[in-house]
């Protein structure tokens, strides 16, 4: 089963977590201000090196992929919206079937090495960032500095060139109207906490980005520890409201059976209200009020109710209408699995 | 459903309990909850204590502080400091030696610090080289880049060992490729 599928540790709130390391090849201008040649040299070195490094990757160029399928990765958090529309010709990403490992090629760095988990795992995701870093250091040349450690375009990203994060569903702390105080907080231990897409508005979902925003003179440990900090007592803070919601019983309970009925009997769900019904009932699933369905079932949910995927799904592009209707009979057909 | 707690009543409290990993869910009615204490469940969110002091030395800076514009400027990739001020965004690597002095002062807003404590590269990869030559038959191109370094070796060798003459034939056969 593909790791977004998974119900992984701490997963009522931390969807997924993961580990991303920012490097560029010695020798060569940023991607920025690389020419065509330049940028084919990095596409096809790391073309050539894709069967050293293991873990069954594969070089795929962006350029060979339709936007259903680009989509399908944005949705799954794989790679960046801006990525996937990229008009670099040789952009591209290394990644597994698992798809747990996803290297993109010619971002905004030559080399943006991803590891991903369902729910809060980032010691084992950091090892293996770093296990798969040692093969590739082995294969390219990188660009580092002894003070400033791994070099990047991005002044940000440099020294260890290091992002760690989780995806946390904060929907009790949304609903209390304590997430204000949640993101000032992490903002001020000089984390960053941002909802996913929407800027200043609600955020798809209830769905809040953690990571940290230093990455020079901090050691890869550090910012790990300091990470799952911060993400565990966002955690604690998200049950806390959780428990306070269970607390008014029949009012919270009604809600969420209001919002799992109309998700399991419209006949047409468009993306936005299935992700807010999706919001509410996964947070029913969590606190045990809804029992019809499971981790599993919910991130299926999630997942194949977001167009590309669900078009991926059904086998065929759909007009948004059609997506409305074949949305509801997934969610149905979804619901029903044994 | 009757509550979990003494068993008598009907459950109407229902929350879930992570311990380990394991979740666990309670079900209990008003008056368990209430010798629980589950009953006046505030939201005391303190964040002020959140993580005490965890990260003293955080500054909550803007991103690129306003410096005075200079005349520097990158001589590998052509990226001037304004330009960096102007996209946030390094040219190539000789651009943090060439801005090293301003930039400094950056890195510390941005991380407290400006000196790498991390992991370090131990790769022996070789050199990349960029593949400039506008022939279309790269495998053959390949060929040729492969037979010039193994050229440029051996002609490395002669001089060393003094055989001039071997020398300067190797030197003639690259000039000839380099053509
Ligand atoms: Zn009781
Ligand atoms: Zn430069």
């Amino acid at each position: 089963m593909n790791w977004y599928l998974q119900n992984g540790k701490d997963s009522d709130v931390i969807i997924s977590s993961r580990v991303r390391l920012s490097r560029n090849i010695e020798g060569l201008p940023y991607v920025q201000k690389c020419n065509e040649e330049q940028l084919k040299t990095v596409h096809n070195k790391l073309k050539d090196i894709t069967p050293s490094i293991g873990y069954g990757l594969k070089f795929i160029s962006l350029n060979d992929l339709d936007n259903t399928n680009k989509q399908a990765l944005v949705e799954k958090h794989i790679i960046s919206p801006e990525f996937s529309k990229t008009r670099n010709k040789y952009a591209a990403i290394i990644i597994n079937d698992e798809e747990n490992i996803c290297i993109e090629v010619n971002e905004e760095d030559h080399i943006k090495l991803q590891v991903f988990s369902s729910g809060m795992e980032l010691e084992n995701l950091m090892n293996l960032a770093i296990e798969i870093d040692q093969k590739l250091e082995e294969l390219v040349p990188y660009s580092f500095n002894k003070k400033y450690g791994y070099l990047t375009a991005c002044p940000t990203n440099v020294g260890t060139g290091l992002k760690v994060s989780v995806l946390a569903h904060l929907t009790a702390l949304s609903l209390t109207e304590n997430i204000r105080k949640v993101l000032n907080a992490v903002n001020n231990l000089g984390m960053s906490i941002r909802g996913m897409y929407g800027e200043g508005s609600k955020p798809e979902g209830d769905l809040y980005q953690i990571s940290n925003n230093q990455t020079l003179g901090v050691t890869e440990k550090e910012i790990t520890k300091n990470v799952k900090l911060i993400s565990q007592k966002v955690i604690e803070q998200e049950r806390t409201a959780r428990k306070y919601l269970a607390k008014k019983g029949i009012d919270l309970e009604d809600k969420i059976y209001r919002d799992f009925g109309v998700l399991s009997n419209a006949r047409k769900l468009s993306e936005e209200e299935a992700r807010e019904l999706l919001s509410s009932v996964k947070l029913g699933t969590d606190l045990g009020i809804i029992k019809e369905l499971d981790d599993t079932k919910i991130s299926k949910l999630i997942l194949q109710t977001k167009p590309a995927n669900l078009q991926l799904r059904v086998g065929k592009e759909l007009s948004i209408y059609e997506q409305y209707i074949e949305r509801a009979k997934i969610v149905q057909d979804i619901i029903n699995e044994k | 459903m009757l509550c979990q707690n003494c068993g008598k009543n009907e459950a109407n409290i229902r929350y879930t309990q992570i311990i380990n990993g394991v979740k666990k869910e309670i079900a209990l009615c008003s008056s368990c909850a209430k010798k629980l204490g589950m009953e006046n469940l505030e939201m005391p969110i303190s964040f002020n204590s959140f993580l005490g002091d965890f990260f003293n030395d955080y500054a909550e800076t803007e991103f690129l502080p306003m410096l005075q514009t200079n005349e520097l400027k990158c001589k590998t990739c052509g990226m001037t400091y304004n330009d960096f001020i102007d996209t946030g965004m390094f040219g190539c690597s000789d651009c943090y030696d060439v801005f090293s002095n301003p930039i400094d002062s950056l890195l510390k807003n941005l991380h407290g610090t400006a000196k790498h404590i991390g992991r370090g590269p131990n790769g022996k990869a070789e050199k990349i080289k960029v593949e400039e030559s506008k022939k279309e038959d790269s495998n053959k191109q390949d060929q040729n880049q492969n037979k010039k370094e193994r050229l440029e070796k051996e002609l490395e060798k002669a001089i060393k060992e003094e055989r001039y003459e071997d020398a300067a034939k190797i030197r003639d056969e690259i000039k000839e490729m380099n053509k």
